[in-house]
């Protein structure tokens, strides 16, 4: 018995549907996947509802078409300045009389770390687990283990009620459900970073259109996840303003000579604007364009740095930094983020069953949700239909429920 | 020729009794001062001048023909040390003397550095003054730099309170400046340059308003379309010489750094366009050029247009264009000026109502508002090949629909990172 489920990422550039099918024994095979340009976003927040909706739609109905079925529910990331992620923990005594930890001990541990809620206005979008305590000890899997007190820590992200909810209703107005959120930056890291990686340590940085996002692993766990709102618009805005050309060619111009950093040793060169030869078209030099470029990324690097703080320590980021998202097509970036971050940083690679039309970077998010909801992410110890991570149980009073 | 002339005093009751159109260039504060200074240099001498600080050192260097100091009683005539809230307390105790400075002035063009305390915290004050008392007010207001963190958000907050005031706002960022200067600019030579964009602005307007040319904009036109008005302001410039000089001042303007920042408009609700040039200057070319500069900035209907002859230009062409635009959006207009409109409708008629001002080439000029009628008309039609490109094109900046800035840690995210950090871009 197979089953199909779906993923949508709604970008500021590009709105993206995935529809995957799962069967038993078989890893997940993508079925249909379309894109669409989206123009009612600006910075990962939605600011014209028409816009988005018709084109999630469109690209979810080409999704659908592709694949030859109909997705009935969808898991959506979720991104935007607005959203905060903070540590919430709580511990349970162990109950048995063994001494002997059992899964409701957990649970009730658990439950108890979600009773907390955010203030008026907000809500808690995803619950990332970090390492689970017993007795102060990290342990993977505590059940039957001997301890007196279990303790549970997630990374709890929140973010803006009605930011969520715009959201949901794009989804929703589709006749669509939603079944789980889940942060961006957790689904890029889920694709191109791997558990060895996050064991290692590893900074995953998540470069798209209007935001960056960033999640930190250390030890196996997520430590810190963040989202920046600068990121491969600001570039082109910069080139608009910057060479004083308009916007569309701000943008040709960036996907065409765009570099991170100028390379001196080279001659400079002249390049045409609208490349039309009509009276109005300009040569500008390409140190120009990568200058701009360059002191833009320097500068949403060292945000990225200031964000981190202590976390960017190179002794327990071992794997890493890795760099995805459409904004990391940038030749050079790597070398810029290595220099900042003082860490090594690469651009991601993909699992290699991804085919290759699927394994670019701005796909990274909208394919890692579909993995990220394959994954085990229960407690241990918990049966299957008694997982409670579900959307109604995060934001059911959101929707009234 | 006298300026008496220049105005029919029958035609309007506001100027009838003054003996002309008075225009005061008024410096506030220290950068305001030496703008003010800098522009002795500029032939403005039709134009008073006046500069207002508490710094009694400052002023007495100053080479304005008149001087205000006050705030005596606060400062001891020293500045004020960025203290905006000083300042303006000291002016509001004695605002009776500014007011009397003031009196029967028609234009004024304030100049204030809005990072100091004196130019932040007065600039508003004197704008407010002077509307009160019927004038019409152009601010240039340069900017400190954004990595002047607390100064730069002072300047701002300024800024947005001037806009209230002031028919019209220029704001000067001087992260702007490295792109204006050369590739081997000293920064004394940016800092003049930025002079010269105030400088620029107001000979603009003045020569409008003063000089006889070809195409001639009286006073009234100008308060019509800038008064009480207030919003968000474009200024820019180009020039151009030789065969080509007309097209080649378009090109220029188009690419102007002043109209590349962030916080200017890219499209004008009104438009003013003034085109200085040699006794090569064609009609036609002219025209188009007025056109292409309409559509460049998607002007409406409120455009005033001037161009001027000056034998001295040779084939030199100049072109410079101040507008103003948001207005539906832009904060309400503190409205203490006397009705624009009410003046106007005395003299709402064409041109040929000022005889005495036209009297040389006063046929030419009726041709001339034949043929813009007629232009009008038919511009809907007119193929504009040349920079028709960009009509289509998303005029605004991509994050100018955003209701709230970007800011991290004192800065504004959205403006781009080469400008604040001061990096120089040679195209």
């Amino acid at each position: 018995m197979s089953k199909i489920i779906g993923a949508v990422e709604i970008g500021t550039s590009k709105a993206k549907a995935l529809v995957g099918e799962v069967s038993e024994g078989k890893p997940l095979s993508i079925v249909g996947m379309a894109t669409r340009p989206n123009e009612g976003m600006r910075k990962g927040e939605i600011i014209d509802f028409n816009k988005v909706g018709t084109s999630v739609h469109t690209a979810l109905a080409e999704a659908e078409k592709m694949s030859g079925t109909t997705v009935d529910s969808i898991y959506l990331a979720q991104t935007g300045s607005h959203l905060s992620g903070s540590v919430l923990r709580a511990s349970a005594n162990v109950s048995s009389s063994d001494g002997r930890v059992s899964a409701s001990d957990l649970q009730r541990a658990a439950d108890e770390a979600k009773r907390r809620k955010p203030e008026n206005g907000r809500s808690y979008v995803h619950y990332v687990r970090m390492p689970i305590l017993l007795d102060g000890r990290p342990v993977e899997d505590p059940v039957g283990m001997i301890g007196k007190k279990v303790e549970i820590v997630y990374w709890a992200i929140e973010g803006n009620d009605s930011a969520i909810r715009a959201n949901l209703d794009v989804a929703n107005s589709y006749g669509l459900e939603v079944d789980d959120l889940i942060l961006s930056s957790i689904a890029s890291s889920t694709l191109v970073a791997g558990p060895d990686l996050k064991r290692a340590g590893v900074l995953v940085i998540d470069m798209g259109a209007g935001v960056t996002d960033l999640a930190i692993y250390r030890s196996g766990h997520v430590a810190y996840t963040g989202v920046i709102p600068v990121g491969g618009d600001h570039v082109s805005g910069d080139l608009a303003m910057g060479l004083r050309v308009f916007e569309p060619y701000a943008e040709k111009l960036k996907l065409t000579y765009g570099l991170a950093q100028h390379d001196s040793s080279a001659q400079d060169e002249k390049v045409w604007i609208t490349n039309e030869k009509t009276i109005g078209d300009r040569a500008v030099s390409r140190k120009a364009i990568s200058s701009i470029i360059h002191v833009r990324v320097v500068e949403l690097f060292e945000i990225i740095a200031k964000e981190l703080g202590d976390f960017l320590n190179p002794e327990e980021l071992g794997a890493g930094v890795v760099l995805t998202g459409g904004a990391s097509r940038l030749p050079g970036i790597e070398q810029v983020a290595s220099m900042v971050l003082g860490v090594p940083a690469r651009k991601a690679t993909f699992p290699s069953e991804i085919g290759k039309d699927l394994a670019q970077p701005e796909n990274a998010t909208v394919l890692g949700l579909l993995h990220y909801a394959l994954e085990d992410n229960r407690l241990p110890g918990q049966p299957k239909s008694n997982e409670n991570s579900g959307i109604l149980s995060k934001i059911g009073g959101l929707l009234g429920i | 020729m006298n300026q008496e002339n220049f105005l029919e005093p029958s035609a309007n009751p506001h100027l009838q009794d003054c003996p002309g159109l008075r225009a005061m260039i008024i410096g506030v504060g220290g950068a305001g001062t030496s703008l003010v200074d800098g522009l002795r240099f500029d032939n403005f001498d039709y134009v008073e001048n006046l500069v207002i600080d508490v710094d009694v050192r400052s002023l007495a260097d100053s080479l304005a023909a008149e001087k205000l100091t006050f705030g005596r009683r606060h400062t001891r005539g020293m500045g004020t040390g960025g203290d905006v809230k000083l300042a303006r307390r000291a002016i509001e105790e004695e605002k009776d003397k500014l007011r009397e400075k003031l009196d029967g002035v028609d234009l004024v063009f304030l100049l204030a550095g809005l990072g100091g305390g004196t130019g932040g915290g007065v600039a508003s004050v004197v704008a407010r003054l002077a509307r009160e008392r019927g004038a019409l007010v152009f601010a240039f207001a340069p900017m400190p730099f954004s990595w002047e963190k607390s100064r730069h958000a002072q300047a701002e907050e300024c800024l947005e309170d001037l806009r209230k005031h002031a028919n019209a706002v220029i704001p000067l960022p001087n992260d702007s400046l490295l792109q204006i200067g050369g590739p081997d600019a000293t920064a004394l030579e940016c800092f003049a340059e930025a002079g010269r964009n105030v400088s620029r602005g107001i000979s603009a307007i003045c020569n409008l308003i003063y000089r006889k040319g070809m195409i001639d904009v009286d006073f009234v036109h100008l308060r019509k379309a800038f008064g009480g008005r207030a919003g968000r302001t474009l200024f820019g410039y180009g020039k151009g010489a030789g065969k080509d000089g007309l097209r080649e001042a378009m090109r220029e303007l188009l690419v102007c750094p002043m109209l590349h920042l962030p916080d200017v408009s890219k499209a004008a609700d009104i438009l003013l366009i003034f085109i200085n040039g040699g006794p090569n200057l064609g009609m036609s070319a002219l025209q188009s050029a007025s056109q292409e500069i309409r559509e460049a900035f998607k002007a409406g209907e409120q455009v005033v247009f001037g161009a001027h002859v000056d034998e001295n230009m040779g084939d030199e062409v100049r072109i410079i264009v101040l507008g103003a635009t948001d207005l539906g959006t832009a904060s309400p207009m503190a409205d203490v000026a006397p009705p624009a409109q009410e003046v106007f409708h005395a003299t709402s008629k064409p041109k040929e109502t000022h005889p005495s001002r036209l009297s040389i080439n006063q046929k030419e000029a009726k041709k001339m508002v034949s043929k813009r009628g007629s232009k009008k008309k038919t511009s809907e039609s007119l193929e504009q090949n040349t920079f028709s490109f960009m009509e289509d094109q998303n005029q605004r900046g991509i994050f100018d629909n955003l209701p709230s800035r970007n800011m991290y840690e004192g800065e504004d995210l959205d403006v781009p990172t080469y400008l604040r950090r001061g990096v120089q871009i040679n195209l």
